[in-house]
């Protein structure tokens, strides 16, 4: 589907003065849009005075960190704001003014002229419905569709979508599907409302990278077949570089600059903007790392790991008894003292597993973990020797805002974990706080501060310094930068290498983002399924990865001049399997 | 029907069996251990004589140990024979069937009553206007804390002296004169179960309204009141379900004070008198039903959620 | 969100925490505190002994000898319920001390122990979930005889496996936080996690079971003493009250049981109110017991 883009009109902007007046030529045109929700004291303003426009078959990227108002932005189109909200400004969608709609109006116009797809499919579609009833709703009820012929459309729409067996999808209800299969059928529900405007909310986000190419290549080649006008909200500069047209970047309720989305970074001339690009690490794919391949490190591993396997049972999903799950399936590496290893892997491979064993958060079936050249026994452990292994390993987990303990400032949490691997004189225990605060760049007042005040970044520093506190030699991270905005996550990156150099700590660093696993990491682990499918230096498994999957992994990247492809033509979707 | 709800039901009747015994074993124990000699009790008198004692402990099987008597009284249960009352003097099961039918009217009348204004209360208040939900939700919260005998004490009050409508005391006779005499005591049984299934109700609404898959159904432009069934009711059924199966089973236990209150002459009654008597046999009885319809009620209602609700079963199977 | 929440200007603690509160809350709040000093200085604002009767002088209307008149025996119903509330208060405070500690224990024990521990407490909880509060109480009065104690101890046990139902899910959902993960892995020792960070997070969710259980342990009690199987006459007490003003009803005198009743009625609604404001002020969901 590498159909050359830019076949539709000539890019427009919302500045050009040729449109001003002129909304029945456009198929969006937002002016000025303010929107403000009330807040405990007066009211807060999400959206400051927002313009753009989309022409017909013109796909338009809104692109921004949280809070910057991209998806309130998209919701007024279709009238989804908070309760209370307050909003000024117009919105004409094919030269109708929404704002002047009746009730009922304003429903006939939302079921046949937009159609939105939302970011998390399984909160968004009825959990106690099936899919063949989400899908015929729309036709049958709006469109007045008969029956038979809107199962007909349904099913033609599932095949669309690279859905093969759309009869028993549409007698399924939603649990059973898996998030990508439920996307698509988002998708096609989307499509069935033969919209002019498709509206997409982060449609990928809560995908796996290998998942959310499959979708955006279908999305885009659905919307482009159809010659659909698109408002593409998403985060991530270089996916929406990839399917849309122009680029408008948000920021703090506004739209701060414009671009055509070919040559975005050497367009780019706002400060933010470029700031943006520069924060995202670039996936390089053509620096081999010279070293050669398949070298032992010379000194043995300060963390070292065989054979390594967690086994669950679970109950299958027909019948009784058990069935082993094999979450972990012998896995061995090993980290050198202040070096820097990666495990990469797409939800389900075990990658967390592995890491949660090794700081004894999860009992290993069988396997040997030894630190420092003294192997650590499984079994339960006393809270002597969790402090011992403490002192040599730690963690720093993904959500930052559950990783602390919310009715905890960040110097008492500090101070506690100071408290535990030994007692230290007040003055001097003060002291060592200030330093760690320092360490991870927080003043003395963010120290002061509980949880709920400090940001996202904020508090994984202080999570980080957490970790530091028991002045440990090997420093698991397990997505600890993924929920982050990426100049946040920057920062934090920075934090971690030096970290990594200046204390001598090495880095275990679990993710599955191979532009960041680059930039932070040495040697990579590829996992898939509970196995290691490849490993070695970095900058040589992304530059010749020996394995398919390794390769399929590191193509779904968006990157500059990315475009996504759809590469199975049988979606190999298993029934989602609860995994304890 | 989902392909795992038998497997769900009849895991479901595996726990209900494991905690009827339990409770069962509990009750006995419980009565069997009370002071004093359950023989002296039966033979009345201040000074029975040792003969009359020893036949008395033959008969009852009072020397066995005590899982035997256990076991004889289960089976006992089990079969239909129920025992035989000390204070009353006659069988057990003849004193239950004289009242079970009051006992059984009253609870589906109160049962009745939660569900029709328990729900429709909470509907309303969950789908209409501001000024509708306001007064619903003074009423619900005043009448939450209005327990059965404040309210029997009210409306004594109100139909003693001012009003003669209803009759305020007695069991009647024939049905319409029987409904007639339960209108007062199902009134107070069920008034503050309605207010608690009525709040329940419109916040099970509420949080509906608000979800995300509402969200889509609105931006796909489905009118109003296909929302409303199709995914905001529809959805709201497994807590409104939840709690009106609790509140109807917890109907048995309160039956206890509607009858008391208003001289119903039925089991709740009968178990007050049991008790104040100390006649064991009767409470060990009462007692056991009154669990084992509580128990049985909430296991239905499970089922019927997990019928709704495919995602229970499997929740169900994955702990 | 809560981090452009935090942004916003800050009051004085005292101000911030009470602004925006609703006066049916205040009031709520005001009559409860007014019912429990009533309670603890009944001795000293009492007008007349709860038990001195006066045959000559049974259902006086209001006067300003009797602000809510006597009852059939003479005796002065405001007296009778002032130091009713005594009593009346106590044994849901015992109720409520005695099966949230248990509650709280078993849940905690659940939440971090899992696997077998929590099936077995959980087993437990679901089994003692099946006796209604009422019905184990009349089997305790049955056992022990009538009286204070029974039906409290009764209660007690019954509350045990509301309390500790809700709880532990609420725990369990806690203790599943990294913060919880971090605290294990620095090795800080489980009793420590559970009461220095686990039970302060769960405070709130404690305070509003308690509130709200102490209102159900209140009308259980009173419900009890009205069927005369817990305390008993001439003892003041707002079940016995209304137990003993019922005859004279129908005689045309209903105020010794309609004031009792609605003493007991307002105090449940008082705190049903309060908590319900605990419970959105710190966002706990799911209270109901």
């Amino acid at each position: 589907m590498n159909t050359p883009r830019n076949h539709e009109p000539p890019p427009l902007r919302s500045s050009s003065p040729r449109f001003r007046g002129h909304p029945e030529m456009t198929t969006l045109d937002i002016q000025d849009l303010r929107v403000a929700v009330p807040v405990r004291w007066g009211s807060k303003t999400i959206l400051d005075g927002v313009s753009l426009t989309i022409a017909p078959g013109e796909a338009l990227g809104l692109v921004g960190e949280s809070g910057s108002g991209k998806t309130t932005s998209l919701r007024a189109v279709v009238g989804l704001l908070p309760r209370g909200a307050t909003r000024s400004g117009t919105i004409h969608v094919n030269g109708t003014d929404i704002g002047t709609l009746s009730k009922a109006e304003l429903r006939r116009f939302r079921g046949t002229q937009t159609a939105v797809v939302f970011q998390d499919p399984r909160a968004h579609i009825n959990p106690l419905r099936s899919v063949g009833d989400f899908l015929l709703e729309n036709l049958v009820e709006v469109q007045r569709k008969p029956r038979a012929e809107a199962e007909r459309t349904v099913r033609g729409l599932l095949v669309d979508v690279g859905i093969t067996d759309p009869e028993r999808r549409m007698r399924q209800k939603p649990y059973e599907l898996s998030g990508g299969l439920l996307q698509r059928v988002m998708i096609a529900a989307a499509m069935a409302a033969e919209p002019s405007l498709l509206l997409a909310d982060e449609p990928t986000t809560a995908l796996d990278v290998t998942t959310q190419e499959e979708v955006m290549a279908i999305l885009d080649e659905q919307r482009k077949a159809r010659g659909l006008a698109m408002l593409f909200v998403s985060h991530d500069l270089d996916l929406a570089d990839a399917v849309c047209d122009r680029i408008a970047v948000m920021k703090d309720g506004r739209i701060v600059e414009e671009l055509g989305a070919e040559g975005l970074r050497q367009q780019a001339s706002h400060d933010y903007t470029k700031a943006l690009i520069a924060a995202r690490p670039r996936l390089q794919v053509s620096v081999p790392s010279g070293r050669p391949y398949d070298e032992k490190p010379a000194a043995a591993p300060l963390l070292e790991v065989a054979e390594l396997r967690k086994v669950y049972r679970v109950r299958p999903a027909t019948g009784t008894g058990h069935e082993d799950l094999v979450a972990v399936d012998s896995i061995s590496f090993g980290l050198p003292r202040a070096g820097s290893l990666a495990i990469v892997g797409e939800s389900g491979s075990g990658k967390s597993t592995t890491a949660r064993m090794i700081v004894g958060l999860a009992q290993p079936t069988s396997g040997r973990i030894v630190v420092d050249g003294d192997e650590w026994q499984p079994g339960r452990l006393s809270s002597a020797e969790r402090r011992r292994r403490g002192r040599l390993v730690q963690m720093v987990f993904q959500d930052p805002y559950s990783s602390l303990d919310r009715r905890q400032s960040a110097q008492d949490c500090l101070r506690e974990a100071l408290a535990v691997h030994g007692h230290l004189p007040k003055k001097q225990r003060d002291q060592r706080v200030a330093e760690l605060l320092d360490q991870v760049g927080l003043t003395a007042e963010q120290g002061r501060a509980l949880p709920r005040s400090l940001s996202g970044g904020q508090r994984q520093r202080v999570a980080i310094a957490r970790a530091l506190a028991a002045d440990p030699s090997v420093l698991i991270l397990d997505e600890a930068v993924s929920a982050l905005d990426v100049s946040v996550q920057a920062q934090v990156l920075e934090l971690l290498d030096r970290i990594r150099r200046e204390l001598d700590v090495a880095l275990l660093f679990i993710s599955h983002d191979l532009p960041v696993v680059q930039q932070i990491s040495d040697d990579v682990l590829v996992m898939h399924r509970g196995e290691v499918v490849e490993s070695g230096a970095v900058n040589d498994v992304l530059s010749a990865p020996r394995e398919d999957y390794t390769r399929r992994l590191i193509d779904s990247v968006p990157r500059e001049g990315w475009q996504p492809r759809r590469r199975r033509t049988t979606p190999a979707a298993p029934d989602p399997v609860e995994v304890p | 029907m989902p392909a795992r709800w038998p497997l769900f039901v009849l895991r479901k009747v595996g726990a209900l069996v494991v905690t009827l015994l339990v409770s069962s074993l509990t009750i006995f124990l419980a009565l069997h251990l009370a002071p004093g000699d359950p023989a002296t009790a039966i033979a009345g008198g201040t000074k029975p004589n040792p003969e009359n004692l020893a036949r008395i402990r033959a008969e009852y099987n009072l020397d066995d140990p005590w899982w035997s008597q256990y076991l004889h009284w289960l089976h006992g249960i089990v079969t239909g024979d129920l025992g035989t009352s000390m204070v009353y003097k006659t069988d057990v099961s003849t004193l239950l069937t004289a009242r079970v039918g009051s006992t059984a009217l009253l609870v589906l009348y109160a049962g009745a009553l939660i569900l029709v204004f328990g729900i429709g209360l909470g509907v309303l208040a969950g789908l209409r206007g501001r000024v509708t939900r306001t007064v619903i939700n003074v009423v619900t919260t005043v009448a939450m804390g209005a327990p059965t005998f404040v309210v029997a004490i009210a409306l004594i009050a109100i139909f003693a002296t001012t009003l003669d409508w209803l009759p305020i005391y007695g069991t009647g006779e024939g049905l319409t004169d029987r409904l007639a005499h339960l209108t007062l005591p199902a009134i107070a049984l069920s008034l503050s179960y309605v207010a608690y299934v009525a709040t329940v109700t419109r916040a099970a609404v509420d949080e509906e309204k608000v979800s995300e898959h509402v969200e889509t159904a609105v931006s796909r432009g489905t009118p109003q009141r296909l929302i409303t069934r199709r995914h905001v009711m529809r959805n709201a059924v497994a807590p409104i379900l939840t709690v009106s199966g609790l509140s109807i089973a917890g109907l048995f236990a309160g039956t206890a004070v509607a009858e008391q209150a208003f001289g119903v002459n039925g089991i709740g009654s009968l178990l007050v008198d049991a008790s104040a008597k100390g006649d064991l046999a009767v409470v060990q009885v009462i007692s056991l039903f009154m669990v084992a319809a509580f128990v049985v009620v909430n296991a239905v209602i499970d089922a019927v959620n997990a019928l709704l609700d495919p995602r229970t079963a499997l929740e169900g199977a994955a702990a | 969100m809560s981090a452009e929440l935090a942004l916003s200007p800050r009051r004085p603690l005292l101000l911030r925490r009470f602004a925006g509160v609703s006066p049916v809350i205040v009031v709520a709040g005001t009559v409860l505190a007014l019912i429990v000093l009533a309670a603890l200085l009944a001795p000293l604002i009492a007008p007349y002994d709860p038990n001195a009767v006066d045959l000559m002088s049974p259902y006086e209307g209001s006067s300003p000898a009797h602000w809510l008149g006597t009852d059939a025996s003479g005796r002065d119903i405001l007296s009778r319920l002032l130091y009713g509330a005594r009593i009346s208060l106590a044994g849901p405070a015992l109720v409520i001390a005695c099966s949230m500690t248990a509650g709280v224990l078993l849940a905690l024990v659940a939440a971090w122990c899992g696997g077998k521990v929590d099936a077995v407490i959980s087993r437990l909880i679901e089994v003692l979930f099946a006796f209604p509060g009422l019905i184990l109480a009349v089997v305790a009065v049955a056992v022990f005889g009538a009286g204070f104690w029974a039906p409290v101890v009764a209660l007690s046990i019954a509350y045990v496996p509301m309390v500790a139902r809700i709880l532990r899910s609420v725990a369990l959902r806690e203790r599943n936080l990294p913060y919880v993960a971090a605290l294990q892995i620095q090795g800080v020792p489980a009793p420590r996690i559970a009461v220095r960070h686990l039970l302060p997070n769960l405070m709130p969710m404690i305070t509003v079971q308690a509130g709200i259980g102490f209102a159900y342990a209140m009308l259980d009690l009173a419900a009890i003493s009205y069927l005369g199987l817990g305390l008993q006459p001439p003892t003041a007490d707002w079940g016995v009250m209304v137990a003993e003003g019922q005859s004279s009803i129908i005689e045309g005198y209903p105020q010794e049981s309609l004031y009792a009743a609605g003493a007991v009625l307002v105090t449940v609604v008082c705190l049903n109110l309060v908590s319900g404001w605990v419970a959105e002020r710190y966002d706990v969901r799911g209270a109901e017991l």
